[in-house]
């Protein structure tokens, strides 16, 4: 303590002979100009004379040796990641991997690292991206384009249709980690003591759960018929995009030129979420959760009917943290009547930041977190499912995770959130809209989606002059 | 009577208001995994310390109070250093223009933080200060300033103008004035500032927000606030983090809880 | 003081000006400049994401846009509601703390210290356990209304209008006991004698506050309202945390859905009109409310 109080004192005395030094000028107080500069002197060497002793500057380093800094989330499993890790040692001892482990919310992850690359910090080499971002990303230079590293051999190596969440604009920015899209988990045992196959569609899901939450009630009164994330975030728009998509709606035209909520297509699928799920068959409790809210409910045999990503799989089937492990289902998410159903698009992709300086290793590095082997063990480890194609299909990774050929034929239907530049904006739009649709009862859906459209029409406006 | 039951009353009410929604929460961290994910809840814990462990060792807690204490520390130094010296001249120097300089003072400490948050970011981004504790502690400095120096003001206020004079015929500047003679009288008034800085320092939010991206680098209120774990939230962790992030000010409540009150009442109302 | 210190201390000023300079420079480097800096950035359109727009003067477009936008009508709405409600709520509360913490009783240091703790908890502490206390199924409120029933167990945040209100009830258990210190600081001042006289009249408890206490309370009631009032219209943690402004925009408050504009969107010119909007909302209430009680105090202070 006795150190900072120094150096704090150094700073005033610093920060006083330097506005001595420009006394002539100094009697005019607005002239802040020079006060902002002296000022910003005196920080820096408040700063490097260290107040907080920042240890992570570049010098200390051995020579030759790379540390690569990888922005990703708390890994879903650790071990399995650790191991990943431990391998890439292996191989290549001269390159280390610093994680740093940003939120799970997909919007704070995205605002924590945003603000990194606004501020071209070299400090970040790699991250996982996700795919909603591709646009925004590449539109702003926030992510270093990879067609001279990513050969067209290799690309054509993974789905087509997850290759194609990494493309903007002619350009490839990132490599699919896994496939990813909504998916419905249900409860097996209880689905088969009522005699019932999985639904194929949503009317058929509300029935079966009204029989089983009804012959269930004297035993379990908290049993409720579906859990799912309607909090106003993120992820709201997935889920209600995949009721629309269902009904055969789309939130913004093909073209993107037009924003269509107020379609009367659209207001029947908000309308039905209103009525039928939230307000029927779910608790309203689904109005507060994110993922990982929801999950609990399934996982403590408290829902029938569950909607998630495909890590759930793992999660609702590992006794440790599951009650009902064992009697887990899974299948593609049911359709509105006689029409196929729609998924909403997930996934997070390797990317590499155009202000890194080892944009070379941080490829190599990509290079071995998406192989084949690498792949295989995450599929084996952590049921990631993976985004080659020929991993997807190894006897071996089908057998320890049987959903894989369920969700593979999800992630082929499965429909993209817009791909503007300016999503974050229009997501936080529609995540108004449909918010205030679920949770006031009264509120005229009419009125509300004509006025999201005028605003998100306004938007996507702007993003037209730009071209 | 009536007094006396009105007074018990409005005792039991403080006391369990302030103090039972906090408790409830201590008391989840106490919980087994199996008590925290019981529906319904359970009132009592039985697991002991098992949440703490993991708070401060697979959460590495302790790099959050670390952060937290050098910057809550190096905020309340600067600003005590910048403070006293600026307090004092307003307190005891005519100068023109001064009531306008506090009034000034006074209405920043109120501006909001998004009024400021974008050229502040591109300020710490020109001298490379985002994701540094300085970074964050500039801002900080700024906002305290202004309780920092009405508390102070008004202790200089009352103290003897004879010792000043005494000091003067003995041929000491102003400065000398401050550091040999009114400096240690205002020892009182500069603690409770120093406290209530510290306090404002180790809860701030929204600026830490802005400022530190790099998990090794955030304060208490970020880790509070972004608390995750693997699948579900996992409230016994994040109650027993919250503990820990809490106990270092309760106890400077407890302890100095007389300064706290006097200053504030001092810098509020006294004038 | 007397003259002749006052004589030979202006004889001083440039010393105090260098004394008053450090702190001047950091109020007009990172408060007074990113004003004016955030009002001059509102003029433009500057959208972070789309660097081929350019970044061109628009002049008041984006305070037209702001004036025509729903959700910050919305999000002003909001925080009006919230800055009204919670002050009036603290005040009231803080007025029984403080009646509470001023009388004489043994122990009244540890009621005091019970009384600031939830002051000095951090906010997004205090936001996390409220989010715990009204969670739809671990909470406390549940089980106290409910105990083992658990199907009829209300998920509070689902519904707008009690979502809203936790937030209120949030910020009134944190800062309730700030309002009562700044209220005490005034009892402090009231001279026991007065009480005397009163009793020895016949005045009744209810009297004695009302003819007494309450009167000679205004200005402290007055500034207790100022502090709270411009401190709750900056309300962000508590809706970051518990709620991101949902369900249906019922806790989105102005300062939350600036930082959406600015941080999450990258717009950064409708972000500077939010925030600009703000400060003279603020600076403007502040102004109306020095008027009525802060010329005084400034002038004690001069």
């Amino acid at each position: 303590m006795a150190r900072h109080y120094q150096h704090s004192f150094d700073s005033v005395h610093c920060v006083l002979s330097l506005l001595q030094g420009i006394r002539g000028t100094f009697c005019d107080w607005t002239e802040c100009a020079r006060l902002k500069t002296a000022l910003l002197i005196c920080v820096l060497l408040l700063g490097s004379s260290a107040i907080a002793g920042d240890p992570d500057g570049q010098s200390g380093e051995p020579v030759r040796t790379v540390t690569l800094r990888f922005v990703s989330w708390k890994a879903d499993h650790p071990r399995a990641w650790d191991e990943a890790f431990a391998r890439f040692a292996e191989t290549r001892p001269h390159i280390s991997i610093v994680r740093e482990l940003a939120p799970h919310s997909s919007t704070a992850y995205h605002d924590l690292l945003t603000q990194k690359l606004k501020n071209r910090d070299a400090t970040v080499d790699l991250f996982f991206m996700d795919i909603i971002w591709v646009p925004e990303f590449a539109s702003a230079g926030w992510v270093r384009p990879l067609d001279d590293l990513f050969s067209p051999e290799e690309q054509a190596n993974f789905l087509p249709a997850a290759m194609e969440t990494g493309r903007y604009g002619g350009h490839v920015y990132g490599v699919p980690s896994r496939i990813d899209s909504g998916m419905l988990f249900y409860r097996a045992d209880l689905l088969a003591k009522y005699g019932f196959t999985p639904p194929r569609t949503w009317p058929e899901l509300i029935d079966q759960a009204e029989v089983i939450v009804g012959g269930e009630r004297a035993s379990q009164p908290a049993l409720r018929g579906y859990s799912g994330q309607f909090k106003q975030y993120e992820g709201l728009v997935c889920s209600m995009m995949e009721f629309i998509g269902s009904a055969g709606g789309r939130l913004i035209t093909a073209d993107l030129q037009t924003s269509q909520l107020a379609d009367p297509v659209n207001l029947a699928a908000v309308d039905f979420v209103r009525e039928q799920i939230v307000g029927r068959i779910a608790s309203r409790a689904v109005l507060t959760y994110q993922e990982p809210e929801s999950v609990v409910p399934f996982i403590q045999g408290n829902a029938v009917f569950h909607r998630n990503w495909p890590y759930t799989w793992e999660v609702a089937n590992d006794p440790k943290r599951s009650r009902i492990a064992g009697h887990v289902g899974v299948v593609p998410l049911p359709g509105m009547a006689d029409r196929p159903p729609a998924t909403a698009l997930g996934g997070w992709l390797y990317a590499i930041s155009p202000f890194s300086r080892h944009q070379r290793e941080a490829w190599e590095f990509i290079e071995f977190l998406s192989s084949a082997p690498l792949q295989r063990h995450f599929a084996l480890a952590a049921g990631i499912a993976p985004s080659r194609a020929a991993i997807l299909q190894d006897e071996r990774v089908l057998e320890a995770n049987p959903h894989f050929r369920a969700q593979l034929a999800m992630f082929h239907g499965a429909t993209a959130r817009p791909r503007t530049p300016l999503y974050p904006a229009i997501s936080n739009i529609l995540q108004r809209y449909f918010s205030r649709a679920l949770a006031y009862r009264d509120v005229n859906l009419v009125a509300e989606a004509t006025q999201a459209d005028i605003q998100i029409n306004r938007l996507l406006d702007v993003g037209r002059s730009a071209r | 009577m009536a007094q006396r039951l009105l007074l018990a009353a409005g005792i039991v009410f403080t006391v369990a208001g302030s103090l039972a929604p906090f408790l409830w929460f201590a008391l989840t961290s106490l919980k087994t995994q199996a008590e925290v994910e019981q529906v319904p809840p359970s009132w009592l814990p039985s697991g002991g310390w098992h949440f703490y462990r993991i708070a401060l060792f697979d959460h590495d807690l302790l790099a959050y109070v670390g952060n937290s204490i050098i910057v809550a520390g190096s905020t309340t130094l600067l600003a005590l250093a910048i403070g006293i010296p600026a307090a004092y001249v307003l307190a005891r120097v005519r100068l023109p223009g001064k009531s306008w300089i506090l009034g000034g003072l006074l209405t920043v400490s109120m501006f909001p933080q998004m009024a400021i948050a974008g050229p502040v970011w591109r300020l710490l981004a020109e001298v490379h200060g985002l994701n540094t504790h300085w970074g964050l502690v500039l801002p900080y400095v700024t906002f305290s300033l202004p309780i920092v120096i009405w508390i102070l003001a008004s202790f200089f206020r009352e103290l003897p103008a004879e010792l000043e004079e005494a000091a003067r015929v003995d041929g000491c500047t102003t400065w000398q004035t401050l550091t040999k003679i009114m400096l240690p009288l205002a020892a009182p008034g500069i603690f409770t500032a120093a406290i209530l800085t510290f306090i404002y320092a180790w809860n701030e939010f929204f600026f830490a927000l802005l400022i530190l991206t790099q998990p090794g680098k955030q304060t208490l209120p970020l880790g509070i606030a972004l608390f995750q774990g693997e699948f579900t939230i996992p409230w016994g962790e994040l109650a027993a983090a919250s503990v820990l992030a809490t106990l270092p000010l309760v106890l400077m409540v407890l302890l100095f809880q007389r300064w706290i009150i006097s200053g504030l009442s001092a810098g509020a109302v006294k004038g | 003081m007397t003259k002749s210190v006052a004589k030979a201390m202006s004889a001083d000023h440039a010393a105090a000006w260098w004394m008053l300079a450090p702190a001047l420079a950091f109020t007009l480097t990172l408060a007074v400049y990113p004003v004016i800096a955030s009002f001059v950035l509102s003029l433009y359109r500057i959208i972070l994401s789309m660097p081929a727009l350019g970044e061109p003067f628009v002049g008041l477009e984006n305070y037209g846009a702001l004036l025509r936008d729903p959700t910050a009508r919305q999000a002003f709405l909001v925080t009006a509601g919230f800055v009204a409600l919670s002050t009036a709520l603290e005040l009231l509360l803080g007025l029984c703390i403080a009646l509470v913490i001023h009388a004489q009783f043994p122990g009244r240091g540890w009621v005091r210290a019970a009384a600031l703790i939830p002051w000095v908890i951090p906010t997004a502490v205090a936001s996390q356990m409220w989010r715990y206390i009204f969670n739809d199924q671990y909470g406390l409120a549940n089980l106290l209304l409910f105990g083992d029933r658990v199907a009829e167990y209300i998920p509070w945040f689902a519904s707008p209008g009690i979502a809203f209100l936790i937030m209120v009830l949030a910020d009134v258990w944190k800062t309730s006991s700030f309002a009562a210190l700044l209220i005490l600081a005034g009892l402090q001042l009231i001279p026991d004698e007065l009480y005397e006289a009163a009793r020895i009249d016949g005045a009744n408890l209810w009297q004695r506050f009302w003819h007494i206490t309450f009167p000679l309370l205004r200005p402290a009631l007055l500034l207790a309202l100022l502090f709270r009032t411009m401190d709750s219209f900056r309300v962000f943690d508590l809706a970051f945390v518990m709620t991101q402004g949902g369900p249906g925009d019922a806790t989105q408050v102005l300062q939350l859905y600036g930082y959406k504009a600015m941080f999450t969107e990258g717009r950064m010119g409708y972000g500077s009109a939010v925030s600009v909007s703000v400060f003279l909302a603020i600076f403007f209430l502040s102004l109306l409310y020095i008027r009525a009680i802060g010329s005084r105090l400034l002038e004690r202070n001069a």
